[in-house]
């Protein structure tokens, strides 16, 4: 089977002025994510998740390590070709309308023409924001900047798609439209890729589970085999979560 | 250069959708206006003055719109957190940052050359008229020098804030186009070292005076020689090149922080 992302030993750290010079953020983390796969990227504030999602977007360098999107290096801009992200905080063009929006991020991968219009359109038509298609992203609300935000992010139909807590701040409802959506995207063979907190949201999408603390990727696995029987996915994540912060802490 | 080119027009839908460009057309309108009008010493008649105060007005107004359209690009950017949807896509940071100069400068062109549209107008309304080639020429060298100015305050945003870089790029053109044309009368009173010194800055800074044409067209002087023109035609593209590859120096390699959530 393909793979889709492939982290290999990757390290970050950031300039500090703490002893020692540097904050590790990540450290040696590898990991596989097989095309047509829901993976679900999880761990703490501070864990390192969104680090590692802006090294596989090329925002940031690795200080060591290599990161593949598709078999392609990262650093190249061509990897991003054939993926889709939506951030945490999808603060969107105020001055634009929804279908600008689209358009020009759609134009952004090369598209244009009639195609690029009908995509749009139909995108708008998915995520319910037709109606809204042509006012200003200034007066969405915060439920619909997300979706719009998740239109921009699948506008050029992308193989992989990259979510950063996208249910973050959204109301019982927009989870239900971004579960949706993510298990349309799983039947048409996509590979989806979200770090969230919302870990009953995680059990209900995902195939497989990563765990991230301190940096480390600390458990990974199927998402059905992860948990002992009788261990709910919370359960599993605490036990995990603190025995490694312990582990890291103690002297 | 497709990529380019559609970060360029977002820049011109942001200006567009802005209240900046038509504050400064009514700002500009109403003092030519106001100008006209107050007919100080008789000097609201003469021709000469309205095209004088006019240019001036649009050199000024040109000015402050090309630094702050150019120094809130990236910042904007990064603060509103839209910097990693561009940047998911395959984009370049060096697309992003001359398709931001592109849609600055072309934009801030396009409103100074409505500007000009305005002062022919009040020029006519008053029985004169500009030479046409030697207007031409002034509003070809205005552009240029305008996209040296937006190139600076682009450069400068890659690395400072936008009110810093806009501050920043104030004193950089004020001291181009004031302060560096002034070298040669300090270095009559210099000697060894320090000469040199000031001579080598005086060739190493841009000189935003060379651009300014506006008394040719004010008198009725008659155009410069096109080898000259074509002179500054390069010499202003050397420079454009040389601030947007600083300013990529900068921005290629940039870890974002601001307004970002790690």
């Amino acid at each position: 089977m393909a793979v889709a992302i492939e982290l290999r030993d990757l390290s970050v750290s950031f300039p500090s002025r703490a002893p020692g010079g540097a904050v590790a953020a990540l450290q040696q983390v590898s990991l596989r994510v097989e095309a047509g796969t829901v993976y679900g990227f999880l761990g703490p504030n501070g864990a390192g998740k969104t680090t590692a999602m802006h090294v596989l977007l090329g925002f940031i360098p690795a200080s060591a390590g290599a990161a593949y999107l598709f078999g392609t290096d990262v650093r190249q801009s061509i990897a991003r070709q054939r993926i889709g992200y939506l951030s945490e905080h999808p603060e969107i063009y105020p001055y634009l309308t929804g279908r600008e929006l689209l358009l020009l991020m759609g134009r952004l991968f090369g598209l244009g023409g009639r195609a690029l219009r009908d995509r749009a359109a139909e995108l708008l038509q998915h995520i319910g924001l037709r109606h809204a298609a042509d006012r200003r992203l200034g007066t969405y609300s915060r439920g619909m900047l997300q979706r719009i935000g998740l239109a921009q992010a699948l506008i050029n139909d992308p193989d992989l798609v990259i979510l950063d807590e996208p249910t973050s701040g959204l109301d019982p409802l927009g989870r239900l439209d971004i579960r949706r959506i993510i298990g349309g995207l799983r039947a048409r063979g996509k590979t989806v890729f979200f770090s969230s907190h919302e870990l009953s949201e995680v059990e209900r999408v995902c195939d497989h589970l990563a765990i991230l603390a301190g940096g480390r990727v600390v458990a990974e696995g199927a998402a059905d085999r992860l948990a002992t029987p009788g261990e709910s996915l919370e359960q599993y994540f605490l036990r995990v979560v603190n025995a490694n912060t312990s582990r890291e802490e103690s002297p | 250069m497709n990529r380019c080119l559609v970060i360029a027009r977002m820049v011109w839908l942001d200006l567009l959708r802005r209240k900046d460009l038509y504050v400064l057309l009514i700002l500009l309108g109403g003092l030519l206006l106001a100008l006209l009008s107050l007919n100080v010493f008789g000097l609201g008649g003469m021709v000469r003055y309205v095209k004088d105060a006019g240019l001036l007005l649009a050199w000024l107004f040109s000015w402050i719109l090309a630094i702050s359209v150019a120094s809130r690009q990236l910042p904007q950017e990064e603060t509103r957190r839209t910097i990693y949807s561009l940047l998911a896509k395959p984009l370049t940071r060096g697309e992003l940052l001359f398709g931001k100069w592109l849609g600055a400068w072309s934009v801030v062109c396009a409103a100074t050359s409505l500007f000009y549209l305005l002062i022919m107008l009040v020029v006519a309304a008053r029985g004169g008229r500009f030479e046409p080639l030697t207007l031409a020429q002034t509003g070809l060298l205005h552009a240029l020098g305008l996209g040296m100015l937006t190139a600076l305050a682009l450069a400068l945003s890659t690395r400072a804030t936008q009110s810093a870089a806009a501050a920043l790029a104030y004193v950089g053109a004020l001291a181009s186009y004031l302060i560096v044309p002034q070298v040669p009368v300090f270095l009559a009173a210099e000697t060894g070292l320090r000469a040199n010194g000031l001579l080598i800055l005086y060739y190493a800074l841009p000189h935003l005076e060379l651009f300014d044409l506006r008394q040719r067209a004010v008198h009725d002087w008659g155009p410069v020689p096109g080898a000259l023109v074509a002179g500054l035609v390069l010499y202003s593209l050397v420079w454009i090149a040389l601030l947007l590859l600083l300013g990529w120096l900068g921005f290629r390699r940039k870890r974002f922080t601001r307004g970002a959530a790690r």
